[in-house]
């Protein structure tokens, strides 16, 4: 049973007994073949990590393909690369991370029956290893073959006048390589540093004994980022070359990246406090309990929503402000439509991580919880009440998020933009874009854990006793 | 007698090719605490579930006599069921199985804001069988600060705040030591068969047993003995009415906890409120 503590490690267990040790690979098959665990808990991490893979593997293509070029518009190219790189290295982190952290809670389940069968603990974590790193060599190598797959599909995107090709963000195969044995590592070392019976949030965090307490520094620090930012894009007055507006956007958002990472995990506790206060429901509590426990779990799951959400206005915004400059030339109309699909394909990026990391997490958190799950079943709750309890947990964060975010991002375009600007329908749409987008791939990913949901409760016998 | 409380009839129930109910009969009066015993892998969760409609048997009937009428569990539709549970009936778990994000008194109120009661009045209905339970002071705690017997005692109470009067436990003092064994079996006990409810227990503990009224012992998915407890002189176990708990409306309660006919919270917030 997941609950049950782990053995202490004796002395003894680690080194090399010549009794009561099984061979590793036999055992590691007897747990790891289909039949002896519901299969989501081997098909998940594989999944998990096929995304995170083929979506490293994407964007570092993308990135590689702007790093080759040599034409005038290299130098912006590239650092706009690195910014998306800034952008997606978040919701990347918080992928990967949700994906090893998916594999090594296998450990937890398999741990009572090794032992039952006479494993040390030295070989229970050696198997759990074994288990872990081969799941996510498989997941990488999936991922390969996605990334593969896709190419083709990404190569149809338009840049500098026309596709960019299926094999422009071919990395080579060194860099692959790199990836999958970069991914089966953090399989390994986070089963190495392994779950230990947990009990875990919605989120997928641990629990604390104590109620977590987040600070006013935070925000006041936040608040004086804000303040010297908006001055300086105060100051910088009307802008007519187009390399000044880009240090300047890129600055602000820096800045705003830094605030928002400040300010974000207090900003959500405010907010579940709020909503707390509120609860009416079983679901309306539990849910912003479940906020409340971790706001900064809650934040790092949907962080990368706040950035991409504060990019969407101010790139909106930017998009809209470079296209009054475009009557100059044909070259640089280029420059600034390959910018907008540069913004447009970073976002769309940066959702489908945040839907994924949500979908991994969302997983792992039900497959942990499933005790809990099955006993407030019995005890008479409805499937409805638990679902929508979960469905919140994320949610709500999510839409604070990002309408708290994208209302910074207008707050510091305005000096360098205007009302005008923001409220310019071409930015309107690129921002509407990418909330409804963001959104509805959020919550398609939630929809597709409920039947893991009700699976759990169709069958309780893998759980309870 | 009159109509018993729960009627089990030759139930059977098989997982594949195991048969962990082999024709069991049991029937449990009003009032009665009785001790499921047996062997591991003998049937006691087995035929716990089967009682509390949780699972359907293969074979057999559970009847529940309800405020309404005697209804036929098995005849009831999985929702329907939900709802007696939710309603009728009250669970504690081994390990309490609390939400643990939650504090010890939303836990508590957790089955009456699912029945649609106001939070406020939940939360005070809760926080009152917490202090009945003798935790008055750790509502606010959430569980992982709580011991083991604090958080068994909340799942006493969660058991029993919407007005269950028949209470289910399955090895509720499975995970403790003795000592705080004995103290949640008081409080289950005295919250329970103290003012007249049925609690219908599965235990290891030989001593748990002894304070029941009754004990029925399985082997092999059968019922080899079926024998009055040491407690069954009631010497040892409070008299209906002792539990000075927020249920001395146990009339009330009773008459109101029911299955499906009415929408509303299963008990009357006024008539609880009068009866302290
Ligand atoms: N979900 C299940 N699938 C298959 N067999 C089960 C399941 N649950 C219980 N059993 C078997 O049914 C028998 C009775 O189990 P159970 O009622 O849990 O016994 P107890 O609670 O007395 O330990 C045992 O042989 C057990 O192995
Ligand atoms: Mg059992």
């Amino acid at each position: 049973m997941s609950t049950m503590a782990p053995p202490a490690p004796t002395p003894t267990s680690a080194s090399s007994r010549p009794t009561g040790r099984a061979p590793i690979a036999r055992l590691a098959w007897m747990l790891a073949r289909p039949g002896a665990a519901s299969p989501a808990t081997v098909a998940l991490p594989i999944v998990a990590f096929a995304v995170t893979t083929a979506l490293l593997l994407i964007v570092l293509g993308g990135v590689l393909m702007f790093w080759q070029r040599t034409d005038e518009n290299a130098p912006a190219f590239q650092m706009l690369s690195l910014l998306a790189i800034a952008l997606l290295i978040v919701p990347l982190a918080t992928l990967g991370g949700a994906a090893a952290r998916l594999s090594a809670r296998r450990r937890d389940d398999r741990l009572a029956t090794l032992r039952l069968l006479g494993a040390t603990t030295g070989t229970v974590t050696l198997v759990t290893v074994v288990e872990s790193t081969a799941l996510a060599f498989l997941g990488a190598i999936a991922g390969v073959v996605l990334y593969l797959v896709s190419m083709p599909l990404v190569g149809l995107i338009p840049f500098g006048g026309g596709p960019i090709g299926p094999t422009a963000i071919w990395t080579g195969p060194l860099a692959i390589l790199g990836v999958v044995v970069g991914v089966a590592l953090l399989a390994a070392v986070s089963s190495v540093v392994g779950l230990r019976a947990v009990v875990v949030s919605p989120l997928g965090v641990r629990l604390k004994q104590r109620a977590p307490h987040t600070s006013w520094v935070r925000l006041l620090v936040g608040a004086i980022i804000v303040a010297v930012a908006y001055a300086t894009l105060s100051s910088l007055g009307v802008i007519t070359d187009v390399a000044i507006l880009v240090g300047a956007l890129v600055g602000a958002f820096a800045a705003s990246v830094a605030v928002l990472g400040l300010v974000g995990p207090f900003a959500l506790s405010i907010f579940a406090k709020v909503r707390l206060r509120r609860a009416k429901t079983a679901e309306q509590l539990i849910s912003a309990r479940g906020i409340l426990e971790s706001p900064k779990a809650a934040w790092r799951l949907v962080g990368g929503v706040a950035m991409t959400s504060f990019v969407a206005v101010v790139a909106g915004t930017g998009t809209a402000l470079l296209e009054s400059f475009s009557a100059h030339s044909t070259s640089e109309a280029l420059f600034i439509a390959d910018i907008r699909t540069g913004v447009l394909i970073t976002l769309v990026a940066s959702f489908v991580m945040v839907a994924c990391s949500v979908g991994v997490g969302q997983a792992a958190a039900v497959l942990d919880r499933r005790d809990l799950y099955v006993s407030l079943d019995r005890v008479g709750m409805p499937v409805s009440t638990m679902d929508t309890a979960r469905v919140r947990s994320v949610m709500l964060p999510l839409l604070f998020v990002a309408i708290g975010s994208a209302l910074l991002g207008a707050l510091l375009v305005f000096p360098l933009a205007g009302l005008t600007l923001i409220m310019a329908p071409l930015s309107l749409l690129v921002i509407a874009i990418c909330f409804v987008l963001g959104l509805a791939l959020v919550r398609l990913s939630l929809l597709a854990t409920r039947p893991i949901l009700t699976n759990v409760l169709a069958h309780p016998e893998r759980s309870l006793g | 007698m009159n109509t018993p409380l729960l009627h089990a009839s030759s139930l059977v129930l098989r997982y594949g090719s195991t048969t962990a109910l082999a024709g069991v009969d049991l029937v449990i009066q009003e009032g009665e605490s009785v001790a499921i015993m047996g062997a591991s892998g003998s049937g006691k969760t087995s035929l716990l579930h089967c009682l509390s409609g949780i699972l359907r048997p293969d074979g057999g009937f559970v009847r529940f006599a309800g405020p309404t009428g005697t209804v036929d569990l098995s005849t009831l539709s999985d929702g329907e069921r939900s709802r007696l549970r939710r309603e009728a009936f009250g669970f504690v778990f081994q390990q309490g199985l609390l939400v643990p994000e939650l504090t010890a008194v939303e836990n508590a109120a957790l089955p009456l804001l699912l029945s649609g009661y106001p939070r406020a009045d939940a939360e005070a209905r809760a926080a009152a069988w917490l202090a009945a339970l003798g935790l008055r002071g750790l509502e606010a705690r959430r569980i992982g600060e709580l011991s083991g017997g604090q958080a068994q005692r909340v799942a006493i109470a969660r058991a029993q705040v919407g007005g269950a009067t028949l209470i289910f436990a399955d090895e509720p003092t499975g995970a403790l030591d003795s000592a705080t064994s004995v103290d949640v079996m008081d409080a289950l006990l005295r919250s329970t068969t103290g003012q007249g409810h049925t609690l219908v227990v599965v235990t290891h503990d030989e001593k748990v047993a002894a304070r029941c009224s009754r004990i029925v012992r399985l082997t092999d998915g059968q019922v080899v003995s079926d024998s009055a407890g040491a407690a069954s002189s009631r010497s040892t176990v409070p008299a209906p009415g002792a539990f000075a708990g927020p249920a001395a409306a146990s009339t009330t309660t009773t008459a109101i906890a029911h299955v499906p006919t009415t929408d509303g919270p299963a008990f009357g917030g006024a008539g609880w409120e009068s009866g302290r």
